[in-house]
């Protein structure tokens, strides 16, 4: 055996362990992603088989006579508690929820952001300090509160609607989910804006003010078409907390036809007449995952960089 | 009266004075220029100007009216910024527009006034492209061009040239200097470079820690400092500041100018300041620019006080156009000027003639000039 090791032996073994540690790698990330898919093939799967199928079959196994009869028997007939006809309404009741509350939300971050950093006013930190705190508040601890300001707000409607005639969408749920969220979600969307502008060049405001743009004109025409990345990132992880939320949506609109898609689930899940119909429920969880996922495809790009942009510049 | 005037201008930050007091005035038609090295207030001053920050005390007047309390964009002014500022999302011409269109002009005039500005500072190809896709020079170019666009009763630049490479900052000068004389517009421009002060400027204002230290036209600035601080930071290479003595032997004054291991150097001053008597035995400063220090064949014919001594050159640096010699004066290192093709060796002895007559002194205890 020689002394020396030669060059070229050097370099091949040096290749061999960049191979095997690829290998490694890529097989551990190999077997998250299963991990983490295979639930979700499941429930793809489970959804387009008949109940004869899941009985009698491999969990695992394609479909043999594809159908969509639990997709349509989950959408419009599957039963929630007594009442029996589907997801649709339900379905409904959070786009309404979810778009009001995501956009109202990110516009307030996106405005509180410009106003704490290119409109800095004594105490700018400590309100910013306390628009953060809004983030770690468990939200079991608000539940009662928030009830009871939801009741007033439903006594005052019901004021408005003897004195005026229209009660303004005081006291209803969807309303009282929308205005839910949007408190609870500023802190976030604050948090977003904030940071995303702190790097925002502050002689474009400068220039602007020069050249006789207002306050909302700068905001509207500078700040905001140059946000597109966090605006991506706010209205995405808005999106995913609200149309996800059980805890607000079970406790101020549980019941009844204004129940959004996570409480109707639960529902329909914890239904039990007869067999569990297990390829419906699973059409229902994928109806009701199907939005997000949706967004998530859609934007994700973006989300990743800009989540990084606001990360590296806090 | 003139056109733009400073008066009594302080700005303070909570307890600490950014502006002590400025007083500046420019005529119409003027290049104003302040200059001072970072953090002496210049760039605080220019935005006090556009109203882009508040005055504490005092009044900024342009063409007679008082316009310290009124919004920037009521005061008729347009700035071009050190990053250019650009919108991002508009194309050129909605970027040179947006100041009209927030002013509710109606579209065609508009166009007018882009196509009109666009000539000028031939950008009419780049119209449409978005700043992202040009270069720097371009983005310079179309943020005059916003400047411009808006007629103004004043200009004012901060630092426009700082983000260019040294080629293109030349040439962007060159354009700055002759927009101003084809425009006839009223300028007020900031930055720390004394090249550009000393070219494009009517009138300089040399700031120190938020005080003006002189102000005056480009030539009084350079031949006439007032103190150290201008005579140093005016010019390059930098003026030489040799402390030295003067003596005094019957008729006249001498300068005294000590060397290391060789007997000192004794220049006579017929032509001295009146001042200077006062120092007699005393230690001064000799201010000496580097043209005013050179070969003997190079000196000025007819310059009526050229003394010339053996100096010993340590460092030769030819630069193309002259030859720098660097000689120990006094303890320190002096640079002389010479002709590019001055026959020089380092390590030898060669006369070097002064020009006393563009000499200074400076008293070293309180940094003023000796008049």
């Amino acid at each position: 055996m020689s002394a020396i090791t030669s060059p070229a032996r050097q370099a091949s073994s040096g290749m061999h362990a960049r191979t095997i540690n690829r290998i490694v790698i890529y097989g551990l990330l190999a077997l998250f992603a299963i991990f983490y898919l295979m639930p979700l093939f499941v429930m793809l799967v489970t959804s387009f088989k008949t109940m004869d199928e899941i009985q009698n079959g491999n969990m695992l196994s394609l479909p043999h006579a594809p159908t969509f009869a639990p997709w349509v028997k989950a959408w419009s007939e599957v039963c929630s508690g007594l009442t029996c006809v589907g997801m649709k309404g339900y379905f409904w009741n959070s786009i309404k929820m979810v778009v009001p509350a995501v956009l109202i939300s990110t516009l307030l971050g996106a405005l509180n952001g410009y106003v704490l950093t290119k409109w800095r006013f004594r105490g700018h930190t400590l309100v910013f300090a306390m628009m953060l705190f809004a983030c770690f508040i468990p939200f079991q601890s608000v539940l009662l509160p928030m009830a009871t300001i939801l009741g007033s707000l439903g006594r005052f409607g019901v004021t408005l609607q003897n004195a005026t005639g229209f009660n303004f969408g005081l006291g209803n749920s969807t309303v009282n989910l929308v205005f839910v969220h949007v408190v609870y979600g500023l802190g976030f969307t604050t948090l977003f804006f904030r940071n995303y502008y702190e790097a925002f060049p502050t002689e474009l405001i400068k220039a602007a003010q020069v050249d006789g743009a207002s306050f909302f004109q700068i905001f509207r025409r500078i700040m905001l078409p140059n946000s597109l990345p966090i605006i991506v990132v706010t209205v995405i992880y808005q999106f995913t907390n609200i149309w996800n939320d059980f805890l607000f949506a079970s406790a101020y609109a549980g019941s009844g036809d204004v129940m959004p898609m996570t409480v109707a689930l639960n529902n329909v899940v914890n239904t039990s007449t007869g067999v569990v119909e297990y390829n419906v429920n699973m059409a229902a969880a994928m109806i009701a995952a199907l939005p997000t996922l949706i967004v998530y495809v859609v934007a994700g790009r973006y989300f990743v960089r800009g989540l990084m942009a606001g990360a590296v510049k806090g | 009266m003139a056109f733009l005037e400073i008066d009594g201008l302080k700005k303070r930050f909570g307890s600490v004075e950014i502006l002590k007091g400025i007083n500046v005035e420019l005529e119409k038609g003027g290049f104003l220029v302040l200059v001072g090295p970072s953090g002496c207030g210049k760039s605080t001053l220019l935005n006090t100007i556009a109203g882009l920050e508040q005055i504490t005390e005092g009044e900024i007047r342009v063409d007679g009216r008082a316009i310290n309390d009124l919004h920037p964009s009521k005061r008729d002014i347009a700035m071009v910024f050190q990053s250019y500022a650009l919108y991002p999302n508009m194309t050129v011409a909605g970027n040179i527009a947006f100041g009209m269109e927030m002013r509710g002009v109606p579209a065609a005039e508009r166009q007018a006034a882009i196509d009109k500005v666009a000539k000028i500072l031939q950008i009419g190809h780049l119209l449409q492209r978005k700043p992202s896709q040009l270069s720097g020079g371009q983005r310079q170019r179309v943020a005059m061009g916003r400047a411009l666009v808006r007629d103004p009763k004043l200009f004012l630049f901060d630092e426009p040239l700082s983000n260019l490479d040294a080629k293109l900052r030349v040439d962007m000068r060159i354009e700055i200097k002759r927009l101003h004389a084809t425009t006839g517009t009223t300028i007020v421009y900031v930055t720390h470079d004394q090249i550009e002060a000393m070219t494009l400027a009517t009138k300089i204002a040399v700031m120190r820690d938020g005080e003006v230290q002189q102000f005056g036209t480009p030539a009084e600035i350079y031949n006439n400092p007032t103190n150290i601080f201008v005579a140093d930071f005016m010019g390059s290479p930098a003026m030489n500041l040799i402390p030295a003595k003067i003596d005094g032997n019957g008729s006249g004054l001498s300068v005294v100018l000590d060397r290391e291991s060789r007997q000192p150097i004794v220049l006579p001053m017929p032509g001295a300041p009146a001042g200077l008597a006062a120092f007699k035995d005393k230690q001064v400063i000799f201010g000496v620019r580097p043209e005013a220090l050179t070969d003997p064949e190079g000196a000025e014919r007819n310059g009526s006080e050229i003394a010339t001594a053996d100096c010993h050159i340590e460092v030769v640096e030819p630069a193309g156009s002259d030859t720098f010699a660097v000689t120990n004066l006094g303890g320190k290192g002096v640079v002389a000027r010479l002709r590019a093709d001055a026959r020089i060796q380092p390590g030898t002895s060669t006369p070097l003639a002064f020009n006393l007559s563009k000499a200074v002194f400076f008293d070293p205890a309180t940094e003023k000039r000796i008049l």
